[in-house]
């Protein structure tokens, strides 16, 4: 999934005649300031970042002038949110709350079925509110063949009291949520609280939206709201992943090369495919080892970027030894493998005699790869050992490297 | 006998003109997987490898007995396909591409489901059952046998890497796999785990299986429900990796698209502890599947 950012967001409900506040993103206090001036006071200023619960970290403040306008701005824009320094404010037109519902689209994994959830209480943590109060909140599948018929809407809202003019704008509400979550590729779609002023309109307060990257070939216009690989991260990407991703990306056409970086550790991991890299970390941290990052190399990736990955892996500070295995593989070749690994650590002048290297990588090619492992200098292991076998080995060469390893930070 | 491919299987490949479906297809009629029919929009009347293609499904019908198809068309292409192989009565197909849109995936699991279609994947690398000497996509690659050998015991995984893996290990032990089946690593697939174990029940071949589990779904929760009900009764050994997923803050991806830690169901502890009190034999270490198996196999 990527998220889309709540003023991106907004801007293509309102294109799917979805009404929102007026509202205008800015990137410094004084266009803030001059924003407000515009849309009129109050106004709520709010941070975007792609994470929720800003309202609990205090980066959604009220102004009622253009002083305060300017003073909660400033104060926001100064603000780092989950990591995510905030670099742009909306101020919006702040509504008059006559009552708030909720409502949101998502692709329902288990039942393998769009779900509707609803909820005639709005502004509220979802998934407490179900526990809580399970008769307030309603899921509803969705065959996505068939669609959402009209009625379907209605009953929805019916089923949870909705009446009269609410029932009927909330509903149509719903048909227009549920075609652009179609139409934009969208796995999760939510509007929390979807607010009744006391004008009695309908308007969406709140907009989070992720999109399936997988579709983002047939999305071309949202290729600028969406930041690639900000699926995999509960903070944002460092550097080194961003270069990390560009340098994948760069050769889209084979093979995947991912990168996660951690806080500390002392191993590089470069290991393969998506189960056998969680096995692997599990084992190295089982055997005393300390990983300075995570990796998933799999789909037969050529020798260049096999090349950025391990360059990128041992570029990071504190990295005082490789680690490099994966499972008996079906098709990536451990010849291109070897290539790509011997190039970088030649690249960077590093002697693998004296910094420690495990290798075990059997599959594809792998008397090829072997034989440049071997004239490289490296120790190579194929399918004369296993995958703990591995670990094991590699924490043993550290230790016999650095006899104080054991004392090294981050060591329990 | 074994499960879902063997010697009765008739197949056809979707997309055989591509790079990777004409290498496959060679290595799969070297295996000895009778592989019958190909279809490229475009390219009927040419053969790859000697197998003919068509330009639709239908027309391969009228020459042939399909009742297996492998999808290798890119990811675009992939919802069409899948319908083409349900509409004209495919009963197991195999989608080896990976990186579907899940609108798509949705779309197309609806109407297999609602026919009796069996979809292994998206995302898998195939399916292998060694004694019939049948094999469906790239599974063991050009040295088949290094991984794959005759057995009887059934290796379920997401990941195809693994499929290969526990397979070996298997061997190691000193036996030999009845089929291998590589599920598929993305958020929505077609064949979950809990769905395999009553075909290996019913295998008179098939004496225990191997379950390589990840972080993310309620996979090993169905499975343990199978096993308490009895309708899994032979041995199960699991191991389950990523465990250090949860010492990390929630919301990343780690593995397969599927490998999200949502609720606690999805945690490697909260599986281990539910897979060990359904009467699973889960290995600590991956290397414990050795001596598990032969306890579970004396």
């Amino acid at each position: 999934m990527a998220r889309i950012l709540e003023d991106h967001g907004k801007g293509l409900l309102a294109e799917c005649k979805i009404p929102i506040p007026t509202g205008k993103a800015a990137a410094t206090a004084a266009a803030a300031a001059q924003s407000a001036q515009e849309i009129g006071f109050p106004v709520a200023i709010k941070a975007l970042v792609p994470v929720g619960k800003r309202g609990k970290a205090g980066a959604i403040a009220f102004a009622d002038n253009e002083k305060e306008a300017l003073d909660r701005a400033e104060k926001i824009l100064g603000m780092t949110v989950s990591g995510y320094p905030v670099e742009q404010v909306l101020v919006e037109q702040k509504l008059a709350i006559a009552r708030e519902i909720y409502l949101s689209i998502t692709i329902d994994k288990a039942a393998q079925r769009v779900a509707i959830v609803a909820s005639s209480l709005g502004g509220v943590n979802i998934e407490q509110l179900s526990r809580e109060h399970p008769d307030k909140v309603s899921k509803t599948h969705i065959d996505p063949l068939v669609g959402l018929p009209g009625y379907k809407a209605i009953e929805i809202w019916s089923d949870l009291g909705l009446t009269g003019k609410l029932l009927r704008q909330a509903s149509t509400i719903l048909i227009r949520l549920y075609r652009m979550f179609v139409r934009y590729d969208a796995t999760l779609a939510e509007i929390n609280p979807l607010v009744l002023t006391e004008e009695e309109t309908i308007v969406a307060a709140d907009c989070v939206l992720n999109i399936d990257e997988n579709a983002l070939y047939r999305q071309p216009a949202l290729a600028d709201s969406v930041q690639p690989g900000s699926d995999r991260a509960w903070r944002p990407l460092t550097e080194l992943e961003k270069s990390l991703i560009e340098a994948s990306a760069k050769e889209a056409y084979r093979g995947t090369a991912r990168y996660t970086e951690f806080d500390g550790g002392d191993i590089g991991f470069m290991c393969g495919g998506g189960g056998a890299s969680l096995l692997l970390m599990d084992a190295l941290s089982r055997a005393g080892g300390r990983p300075a990052n995570y990796s998933e190399i799999g789909g037969n990736p050529p020798e260049s970027k096999v090349y950025s990955l391990c360059k990128g892996i041992l570029s990071k500070p504190g990295v005082k030894g490789l680690f490099l295995a994966h499972n008996i593989t079906n098709n990536t070749q451990i010849d291109l493998m070897a290539k790509g690994v011997v190039a970088a650590l030649d690249e960077m002048g590093i002697d693998p005699k004296v910094f420690p290297v495990v290798v075990r990588e059997a599959g594809t090619h792998d008397e090829e790869g072997r034989q440049i492992f071997i004239a490289a200098g490296i120790e190579y292991h194929g399918d004369d050992i296993t995958l703990d076998e591995a670990a094991l080995l590699m924490v043993e060469k550290m230790r016999r490297a650095y006899p104080d390893y054991d004392q090294w930070e981050g060591a329990e | 006998m074994a499960i879902l491919v063997g010697k009765g299987s008739q197949v056809l490949i979707q997309g055989i003109t591509g790079r990777e479906a004409t290498m496959v297809t060679k290595q799969m009629l070297d295996y000895g997987t009778p592989v019958v029919a190909g279809v490229t929009p475009g390219r009927g009347g040419q053969n790859v490898d000697g197998v003919p293609v068509y330009d639709t499904i239908k027309a391969a019908c009228k020459d042939h007995q399909l009742n297996t198809s492998i999808v290798y068309v890119p990811p675009a292409a992939v919802l069409d396909a899948v319908l083409e192989a349900v509409d004209n009565g495919i009963e197991l197909i195999i989608i080896i591409t990976e990186n579907i849109p899940q609108m798509d995936a949705l779309k197309l699991l609806q109407p297999a489901q609602a026919r009796g279609v069996q979809i292994i994947g998206p995302n898998s690398v195939g399916i292998i059952s060694p004694a019939e000497r049948c094999k469906l996509g790239a599974i063991g690659g050009d040295k088949v046998e290094r991984c794959f050998v005759p057995g009887t015991v059934g290796v379920i995984s997401r990941s195809g890497g693994m499929t290969a893996e526990c397979s070996w290990m298997v061997k190691r032990a000193g036996y030999g796999v009845s089929t291998s089946v590589s599920i598929g690593g993305d958020a929505l697939i077609g064949t979950k785990p809990h769905t395999l174990l009553p075909l290996f029940e019913q295998d008179d071949l098939t004496e225990a299986v191997v379950l390589f589990a990840e972080p993310g779904t309620g996979f090993e929760e169905q499975v343990s429900a199978s096993l308490e009900s009895g309708e899994f009764s032979k041995p199960l050994i699991a191991y389950v990796a990523g465990r250090f997923t949860e010492h990390l803050p929630s919301g990343t991806v780690f593995g397969h698209a599927a490998a999200m830690i949502e609720g606690d169901a999805g945690r490697p502890s909260s599986k281990i502890e539910r897979l060990s009190q359904a009467g699973a034999l889960v290995a600590e270490q991956f290397d414990e599947i050795i001596p598990l198996l032969q306890q579970a196999l004396r």
